[in-house]
């Protein structure tokens, strides 16, 4: 720590190597951000890992069953040793994130502190845990689960969820490609290079901030020049290629059909659709198997390169380099030009092969040891970093000798072997084969349109990882069907033989030799998993879990698949890893979500009934005012806004409504097919009521049609029902092949329905030129003329029933109208009302509302709506099904309801109608109406309860049950004279 | 700030879809053809017109529109004078600048030019009517597209971009050429977007007149990132000057 409290890692900080090492850093950028509550300083471009390595902190996370101390193992964000926690946000991966001012980051599945935590104890009773234990535990008695769930929900990790998180900003964009090429490393900027120059436009996806790869990292060759030369022209070349579009940092998480490619960058999910696919998405290492594998300072040989190379962090100070191949080597020249002291290279073949890079070590007097592994690894004491190794002689597969030597170190590097990064070919139906020449897995037959290149596919060697890509980049661009030219050529020796070890696995009697580090899988817990029976290795990761962690089997599926292999004495060569299905990293419920588009529609009047105090309510995607008012006054407006209407003037917005133009020679002929009534001789200048069932008879619709030509009918449809209605229309329509256009333009005409006693002395203050009288405009007429200036349609029409005139304007001039009959008729006391006192006002005239008082079974005669089917036209759409349904007799019936207790309740909908202790029916509508004075409602009945004056129960809440008696409808104005004035 | 006795919408019987969103980002108003369009929103037309080459957002609703569907409209049309290609998904320019976009083999959407003098959709909203001949000649329907339909333009070198976050249709000119028509979903909902014949990217967007403030604020979201804003008519113009 320094002088100000704050723990540095600038130039001079011990863990910092000089340049060229550090090339994702700016060292003159420094980052403070806080550790378990220790604050600490890294470089801009460092990750939450790389800062804290710099910094000597190598404990990042407990693990998530034994609580066992957790550090760096790939800087790769390919492992959940470094999952940490920041603020709300859990399982952030401490080698991807970047260091940002401030940010607090802490460790995870730890009671305490990080360096102390309590739930240590759990180790210990490991024995009493094997594999599947959960399966058979806590559930004898059956009392006892309900102690052991809070115990195991409070144990259970992987961070911690704050459910008061305030919502990010998420997003997605769509992407475009002729070529996409997933993976920035040696193949797939080849490939991106030769498809660039095939013309084709190409995207290319990488998950690191540097384009390269390997080439960023590793080393080819003794003095390391060959990466970094070969490195540098590709990204230079790209750079100058316009027709390459990168995105660095960004990970490609899943192939799905037609070359679909969700990638994630930040907080966006790109959609991708590609013509054809490069997957260059290289390989992954693999840890080695022995005891304490796990410890801080145990990590792969790559990830020491990457601390090394991108950071600029001196991975340990004294190493030993456990390796199988040349880049094992490789690592050992980094270290040792890194400053750290290379103990020894334990190598686990019997003999080195030749080799620039194991020449170099030798050259250089290290020590190297052959035929010998690492037989377990040591902590320090304080148990929060590896100490020193054992290396034993190899006396066979997976076995050593007994006699070890102890070589003190803080480094362990693991440089193995290889598995394919071959995810995304997975999730596009590749299947993986071993390879007994390599000992690796590798893609079987792709599909279409989908090109694997460089180590994904097998090859190691790098001047054939170029010209493979090359290959691949060439073949994608004439794929996707751009002119390619002349096929490059693809030979050389893959080098794929002598990359990876086919038994890197020591198990120790004391165990602690861990294959999955996500979910503590040890040797022995795999072989007691194949001897439970699950002899498959699906059925093995199901059972274990192996595999099933935040790292999905990426250091730990091939290991499980060779202890499978061996317990059960399969052939390997017969055997694959477990499916691998997308995501292939973690996705935030975030980037699916994305940004929240939540339409809505605003009628031309919206604003007019905010600023009216209107309590506005959704219906689909509009917004209607329920009522004018505050909340706790919604009785009493919804009263006055009734009684406005029903004794004065009131005006309604009614531009929700479905508006369709149904224009052409056959429109009535149209009509009379689509609804129940009938159309054909309609006059001009009149409205009829439409019911619009569908085939099996079910009502789905109503509204009006006005004829406005003897070609022309503008029908109305329900708010909700309009899209289906015109969904039908357009359906009929082209199987009818009448002479008919349908044209949906609820949109286009804002509606009102000015509505009472004095609506007509409001309306004729500012419509001159349609005479408003009973006698030349009467109830059911419909006309057109202009209201405040603006050409409308009008309409008599009486679904509150009042004088009333519904007014269609277009929507432009919507507010205009709204105003000019607000302000006419405010000599007369005009208010606006809602679709509560709405709901009220039609009840009273027991009109029904399509979806309330007809559910999805409800036919015509059920909902004593017989007058509404004209029995006089050959066929209407659902007319057959009415007419069987009607003859085969009623089994329910609505009817208008009152009840004679003034005191009894209103009842709700869906209220059950009970008879003899069964249900018969059910309220659909009921209100306490004001005009009326008493309860009124419409319910369903047994069809021998629906004649005038007989009683039904119903039973409402708390189970009580009361009394309600059938009346005639309407209970208002039963000779409809109000609204026919 | 608007001048105390300068237009406002609300002068007007026709009003923008969107006219309050407009004067909350301090739109000047000029009136055309009855209705008041957002000219500029108070910047120099300069840093305006350079908003628009980046990305703009303007409402041209208030601007003469109309359409006519159904069998028979194309040739009735053409007999108006129009001059209208064969496919569909095509905008036609006309002599004046208006655009006949057909959006189906039996219907067009014709848009005024930027002058907004709405000479030719007056003219066509007045030459159709119902004919007494038997059997009557099918000339197809009038649409009531200035109602129907809000109507924004989206300029600029970052539009593409901008469009990327809310149409899954590749809108970037060397996809979608000059006078392409893309009848998609746009931010979910229904959404016309037409290429403009312009040197920059530029786009006429037409969608449902009652979710035009939602349209707007989803549009306005997505081009925070690119520096994109609220543009008037003059600059839209500017751009599509000399085309």
């Amino acid at each position: 720590m320094n002088g100000t409290g704050v723990n540095g890692a600038g130039m001079n900080g011990a863990g910092r190597l000089p340049a060229p090492a550090g090339r994702l850093i700016d060292r003159n950028r420094t980052v403070q951000f806080n550790f378990e509550g220790r604050s600490y300083e890294g470089f801009a471009g460092d990750t939450i890992a790389s800062a804290l390595a710099a910094n000597d902190v190598w404990l990042l996370s407990r693990s998530f069953k034994y609580r066992r101390p957790r550090g760096v193992l790939t800087m790769a964000g390919q492992d959940a040793n470094t999952l940490v926690q920041i603020g709300p946000e859990p399982n952030v991966l401490a080698d991807r994130r970047s260091i940002g001012n401030g940010i607090s980051v802490l460790g995870q599945n730890y009671d305490g502190s990080l360096e102390n935590d309590r739930g240590r104890w759990v180790e210990s009773f490991g024995r009493f845990m094997p594999v599947g234990f959960y399966y058979k535990a806590f559930y004898k008695p059956k009392s006892a689960w309900k102690f052991w769930e809070r115990v195991i929900r409070n144990k259970a990790g992987l961070g911690k969820v704050d459910v008061d998180a305030h919502h990010g900003y998420f997003d997605k964009q769509y992407l475009f490609a002729d070529v996409a090429v997933i993976g920035g490393g040696p193949a797939g900027l080849s490939a991106a290079l030769q498809a660039a120059e095939a013309g084709a436009e190409v995207i290319l996806v990488d998950d690191t901030p540097e384009l390269g790869g390997s080439l960023n990292y590793a080393r080819f060759d003794g003095s390391g020049e060959m990466a970094r030369t070969v490195g540098g022209e590709l990204r230079a070349a790209v750079a100058l290629t316009p027709n390459i579009r990168v995105l660095s940092a960004a990970t490609c998480t899943g192939w799905f059909s037609d070359n679909w490619l969700p990638v994630i960058a930040g907080d966006r999910l790109y959609k991708m659709r590609a013509k054809a696919v490069v997957m260059a998405t290289g390989s992954i290492e693999q840890p080695m198997v022995f005891r304490n594998n796990d410890l801080p300072g145990v990590m792969l040989g790559s990830a020491a390169q990457r601390l090394i190379s991108f950071y600029g962090v001196k991975p340990g100070r004294r190493a030993v380099v456990a390796t199988a191949n040349a880049d094992g080597y490789g690592v050992a020249l980094d270290l040792i030009e890194a400053g750290v002291a290379v103990q020894a290279v334990v190598d686990l073949r019997p003999s080195v092969a030749p080799s620039p890079l194991a020449k170099a070590i030798f050259n250089r007097g290290i020590r190297v040891v052959t035929g010998h592994t690492i037989a377990e690894a040591m902590p320090s004491a304080a148990r929060d970093r590896v100490a020193g190794v054992l290396v034993a002689e190899i006396t066979g597969e997976g076995t050593f000798a007994q006699a070890a030597e102890t070589i003190e170190c803080d480094l362990v590097c693991m440089s193995v072997g290889y598995t394919p990064a071959g995810q995304l070919l997975h999730h596009a139906g590749t299947k993986f084969f071993y390879d007994r020449a390599s000992h690796m897995f590798q893609p079987g037959v792709v599909p279409a349109h989908v090109f694997p290149a460089g180590s994904v596919n097998g090859t190691y060697n790098l001047d054939t990882v170029i010209a493979e890509g090359r290959h691949a980049g060439w073949a994608a661009a004439k794929d996707a069907g751009l002119a390619a030219g002349a096929e490059p050529a693809m030979s050389g020796e893959k080098g794929a033989a002598g990359q990876t070890h086919p038994w890197p696995i020591f198990p120790h009697p004391k165990g602690k030799d861990f294959v999955d580090f996500d979910e503590d899988l040890q040797v022995k817990d795999l072989i007691n998993g194949l001897a439970d029976g699950y002899d498959n290795i699906e059925l093995l990761k199901r059972y274990s879990t192996v595999g099933m962690g935040p790292s999905q089997g990426r250091h730990s599926a091939v290991a499980a698949v060779r202890i499978t292999a061996k317990e059960t004495g399969r052939d390997i060569a017969g055997m694959s890893v477990t499916t691998q299905r997308p995501p292939y990293m973690p996705e935030k419920f975030g980037h699916l979500a994305g940004r929240v588009f939540e339409p809505e529609r605003h009628t031309a009047m919206h604003h007019r009934h905010i600023e009216a105090g209107a309590k506005m309510m959704v219906a689909g995607l509009w917004y209607r005012p329920a009522f004018y008012g505050p909340s706790e006054n919604r009785e009493q407006a919804i009263r006055e806004e009734v009684l406005s209407v029903r004794e004065n003037v009131g005006l309604i917005d009614v531009s929700t409504l479905g508006g369709l133009d149904i224009r052409g020679a056959d429109a009535a002929e149209f009509l009379n097919r689509l609804y129940t009534f009938a159309y054909a001789k309609q006059p001009v200048g009149r409205s009829r009521y439409v019911l619009m069932t569908e085939q099996a008879g079910a009502i789905i619709d109503d509204g009006v049609a006005c004829r406005f030509h003897d070609e022309h009918f503008y029908v109305t449809a329900t708010t909700g029902g309009v899209d289906a209605v015109y969904r039908q229309m357009l359906f009929w329509n082209a199987q009818w092949r009448l002479d008919v256009d349908v044209a949906n333009v609820t949109a286009a005409y804002a509606g009102v329905n000015i509505a009472g006693p004095r609506s007509r002395e409001v309306l004729q203050k500012l419509c001159d030129d349609v005479d408003l009288s009973a006698e030349a405009f009467p109830y059911m007429g419909v006309r057109t003329g202009t209201v405040a200036g603006v050409p409308v349609r009008l309409l008599r029409v009486g679904f509150v029933g009042e004088l009333g005139y519904e007014i269609h304007i277009p929507a432009s001039q919507g507010e205009v109208v709204w105003d000019a009959l607000m302000a006419a008729g405010q000599p007369f006391s005009i208010r606006p009302f809602g679709v509560e006192a709405q709901r009220v006002l039609r009840l009273e005239k027991g009109h029904i509302i399509v979806g309330q008082d007809t559910d999805g079974l409800t036919h015509p005669y059920e909902a004593d709506m017989a007058w509404a089917i004209s029995r006089k036209k050959p066929f209407f759409v659902g007319g057959r099904s009415i007419e069987i349904q009607a003859e085969k007799g009623l089994t329910r019936k609505l009817v208008g309801f009152t009840l004679d207790d003034p005191q009894a309740p209103v009842p709700e909908e869906c209220h059950l109608v009970i008879r003899g202790g069964a249900i018969v029916g059910r309220v659909t509508s009921a209100v306490r109406s004001p005009s009326v004075g008493k309860v009124i409602g419409l319910a369903y009945v047994a069809p021998d309860q629906a004649e005038v004056g007989q009683s039904f129960d119903i039973r409402i809440g708390g189970g009580r049950m009361i009394e309600a008696r059938v009346v005639p409808i309407p209970f208002y104005d039963p000779e409809n004279k109000r609204q026919e004035m | 700030m608007a001048a105390v006795n300068a237009l406002q919408p609300t002068d007007r019987l026709r009003r923008s879809f969107v006219y309050r969103i407009l004067q909350a980002n301090g739109a000047v108003f000029e009136e055309i053809n009855g209705g008041a369009v957002a000219m500029r929103f108070g910047a120099s037309t300069e840093s305006e017109v350079a908003k628009a080459r980046r990305l703009g957002l303007a409402d041209l609703s208030p601007l003469p529109r109309t359409g006519f569907k159904g069998v028979g409209t194309v040739d009735w049309l053409t007999a108006q004078g129009l001059t209208i290609g064969p496919d569909s998904n095509r905008a036609y320019r006309q002599s004046g600048g208006e655009l006949a976009a057909r959006l189906a083999p039996t219907e067009v959407l014709l848009l005024d030019s930027l002058s907004g003098d709405g000479a030719l959709i007056e003219r066509l909203n007045g030459a159709w009517g119902w004919s007494t001949e038997t059997p009557r000649k099918p000339i197809g329907y009038p649409m009531p597209r200035a109602d129907s339909h809000c109507w924004f333009a989206v300029t600029g070198e970052q539009a593409p971009a901008m469009f990327a976050k809310i149409c899954g249709v590749d809108l970037r000119p060397n996809k979608f050429p000059e006078g392409a028509i893309a009848q998609t979903s746009v931010a979910r909902i229904n959404g016309i977007v037409i290429r403009q014949a312009t040197a920059l990217p530029s786009y006429y967007l037409l969608a449902d007149s009652a979710s035009a403030e939602y349209l707007w604020h989803g549009v306005m979201d997505a081009m925070l990132e690119f520096d994109g804003g609220p543009v008037g008519l003059a600059a839209v113009r500017e751009l599509s000057s000399g085309v």
